[in-house]
């Protein structure tokens, strides 16, 4: 304490000076005086402007999970965490005749016993079509996203092509997915249904272990039969696909700036220990790993809330399926087919619930792709 | 030029002089100040090498007899590069000795490391890149047409002014050459490893850690990290460019012993700004300009007996 205090006696007495110099100043009351307060004044009203605005857009975020929570209570209160692995969705009671454990059906003096079944909401179904069609379209979508953005860091500049094609790949995103929807339905879909469905039936239906791709297990009548899925290009496999389609921009733009942001001295490094093109672009794309992790995140984001394009081609049933050829249902195409009709309470909380989840998936995926990314990214550039 | 229209003495005859007397340095002073500022004035009667240079005319460099006798792995021979319309290098011409260790000096931009990386043709990279003459490795022009440029790189080893290490463990990094040439043994990989680590004067600080990660490590490891990871497959010729600019002193210091250890099983052509260094570490040393060649001979004859002004007055840093 004593020794700092003595070794630096030059710095209060500057200090000291400098402050009373400056209190001095205030007392005589000018004009100058006058526009420094109200531009003090200025500076406070728009901090508090920005404070405010900021505040809002926070709020709007709190509001809209407030207002979800509280729209679908019925629906929580009801089914509780278990809404998440039941897979009834009933949106009206039915009756139906009831049957013996053989199939049979009960009379009881001359006529069918009938049960009356209360409507049920489980989300397992939706969420099981979101994991698959977004896996799906992961898993088309990245390795020609991680290929194009190769080729937009390491060829493109050479070609003299690479803003005309980044240009072009990031156009993608701008394209309304009503747009795509459209394309899927009138060109994928009917693609699928005449070419290719029958070729990959050809090809993989022959192979042991690969049925459950092609026939699936209905009970009509009380009887369970084996019937072949119709291939009608409307299913979760089309679906997967427009998703990859539309997913595309986003993963190759962010991954393109992760690997633009490799040190080239990574990249001459393996270069002058003898790899080759293609081994040196693993090594950048190992040292981008995380960023590229973070890239696709956020492309898993886009593709589980993408809405209109997917209910184009999906086929809407809300059922658990194995086969990618059999129509499904995601979280998003069952808020956008039935928060139209769903009159009754029950089932519109029970969508409201559906768009809580979908709403939380998408932020925990957004917020680990920030993470990821932009950490990865602010370490590369000092 | 303006140099040669305010030329007010006549060129002086660079003689070799082993101490300057402290009476010229008043003398000396006025050109020093003024290369450094624009290269204008009446500098040109000091240094006639570097005015021909800057004039754009390439001079015959000084070769001293006792580095043109000595057995030479590489073989420069009136190599020329442009970048785009610069033309970077004008016809070096300069052997490499065998089993040496052979600076090349300069000051920045003079084209020292565009020669280095001439040689492992890292420089195909670059666009624009154009090279005219040739560079041979043990007799084979590696600017031949259908030289593979891979299985080249292979033979040369290449240490960079910033540690680049890889971001997997030291072990990986070690014997990253080996496995992209498909070794697969691990038994072999690991005595590669040792063998380098051990070379590198790495092994005691990291053989219980080489399934960490290389980051970890500090950046004077890292280098000599690079340095191993560069030797595992015995190169026929070591690149070292700048491999201590990004060093503390005492790292530095210990790369340099490394350096003149490794000099003791392979050829090493390193690349250095610190004068000191060159003249610490060096058989032989090339003093480059502008991308020429000035001057070239053994290390004690550069440093001591230099037969250019220019030279001698570049290692003693009164120019540059």
């Amino acid at each position: 304490m004593t020794p700092s205090s003595v070794a630096t006696p030059p710095a209060p007495e500057a200090n000291a000076s400098g402050w009373s110099r400056e209190s001095g100043q205030a007392p005589p009351e000018s004009s100058a005086g006058a526009t420094l307060r109200r531009a003090k004044l200025g500076d406070a009203l728009l901090g508090w402007a920005c404070r405010l605005s900021a505040a809002l857009i926070a709020l709007m975020l709190i509001s809209l999970i407030v207002v979800l929570v509280h729209s679908a209570w019925p629906a929580i209160r009801q089914f509780g965490p278990g809404f998440l692995v039941s897979s009834e969705w009933r949106a009206n009671e039915i009756e139906r005749p009831v049957r013996d454990a053989a199939g049979k059906l009960i009379l009881r003096d001359g006529e069918t016993v009938m049960e009356t079944l209360p409507p049920a909401f489980g989300a397992l179904p939706v969420i099981w079509g979101t994991a698959v069609s977004s896996a799906i379209a992961l898993l088309i979508a990245v390795p020609i996203s991680l290929s194009a953005a190769i080729f937009l860091v390491r060829v493109a500049p050479k070609l003299k092509i690479a803003g005309a094609a980044s240009f072009l790949i990031e156009f993608l995103a701008a394209v309304p997915s009503l747009a795509f929807g459209v394309w899927a339905l009138f060109v994928l879909a009917p693609i699928f249904q005449t070419y290719v469905g029958p070729f990959l039936y050809r090809i993989f239906e022959p192979i042991p272990g690969l049925r459950w791709m092609f026939y699936e297990s209905v009970t009509v009548a009380g009887r369970t039969i084996e019937r072949p899925i119709p291939l009608t290009g409307r299913d979760l496999f089309t679906g997967s696909l427009i998703l990859a389609i539309m997913i595309l921009p986003i993963v190759t733009s962010v991954s393109r700036d992760v690997l633009r942001a490799v040190p080239r001295t990574q990249i001459e490094g393996t270069l002058a220990l003898g790899a080759t093109w293609w081994q040196s672009c693993i090594a950048m794309l190992r040292y981008g790993r995380s960023g590229l992790m973070g890239a696709i995140m956020l492309g898993l984001a886009r593709a589980a809330g993408e809405t209109m394009a997917v209910t184009m081609v999906i086929g809407n049933n809300n059922q658990i399926s194995p086969s990618p050829f059999a129509p499904a249902q995601t979280m998003a195409s069952v808020l956008a087919n039935e928060f139209g009709e769903a009159s009754e309470g029950l089932h519109r909380a029970a969508l409201l619930y559906v768009a809580l989840i979908l709403l939380t998936m998408s932020l925990i995926f957004n917020v680990i792709a920030r993470r990821l990314v932009i950490g990865r990214l602010a370490s590369v550039s000092h | 030029m303006p140099a040669s229209s305010l030329m007010t003495q006549p060129p002086v005859p660079s003689k070799p002089q082993s101490e300057p007397p402290q009476v010229e340095l008043p003398a000396r002073k006025r050109p020093i100040t003024s290369v450094g500022a624009a290269g204008t004035g009446a500098s040109g009667s000091q240094y006639p090498v570097i005015e021909a240079i800057k004039r754009g005319e390439t001079p015959e460099p000084r070769r001293h007899e006792s580095v043109m006798g000595v057995p030479a792995i590489l073989e420069v021979k009136d190599f020329q590069l442009w970048y785009g319309q610069n033309k970077a290098l004008h016809g070096i011409s300069m052997p490499i000795a065998d089993g040496k260790i052979t600076s090349i000096i300069g000051p920045s931009g003079c084209g020292k490391s565009t020669l280095l990386r001439s040689v492992n043709r890292l420089n195909d990279l670059v666009d624009g890149v154009r090279t005219a003459g040739s560079i041979s490795l043990r007799g084979e022009d590696v600017y031949a047409r259908g030289v593979d440029v891979i299985s080249l790189r292979k033979r040369l080893g290449m240490v960079f002014q910033k540690p680049n290490p890889f971001p997997m463990s030291i072990f990986e990094n070690v014997v990253y050459a080996l496995r992209i040439s498909g070794e697969r043994n691990k038994a072999v990989l690991e005595h590669a490893c040792e063998k380098a680590l051990r070379q590198s004067a790495l092994w005691d600080e990291v053989k219980d850690r080489l399934r960490g990660s290389a980051m970890g490590l500090s950046g004077g490891q890292q280098q000599r990290l690079c340095i191993a990871r560069a030797i595992v497959c015995e190169p026929q010729v070591l690149l070292l460019d700048e491999p201590c600019s990004a060093l503390d002193p005492i790292a530095t210091l210990r790369i340099e012993e490394l350096i003149l250890e490794i000099g003791q099983r392979y050829t090493v052509l390193i690349v250095t700004h610190n004068m000191q260094q060159a003249a610490r570490v060096s058989d032989y040393t090339a003093f480059m300009y502008l991308g020429r060649l000035v001057e070239y001979g053994r290390t004690a004859d550069i440093f001591q007996l230099p037969r250019l002004r220019e030279t001698e007055d570049y290692v003693t840093g009164r120019f540059g």
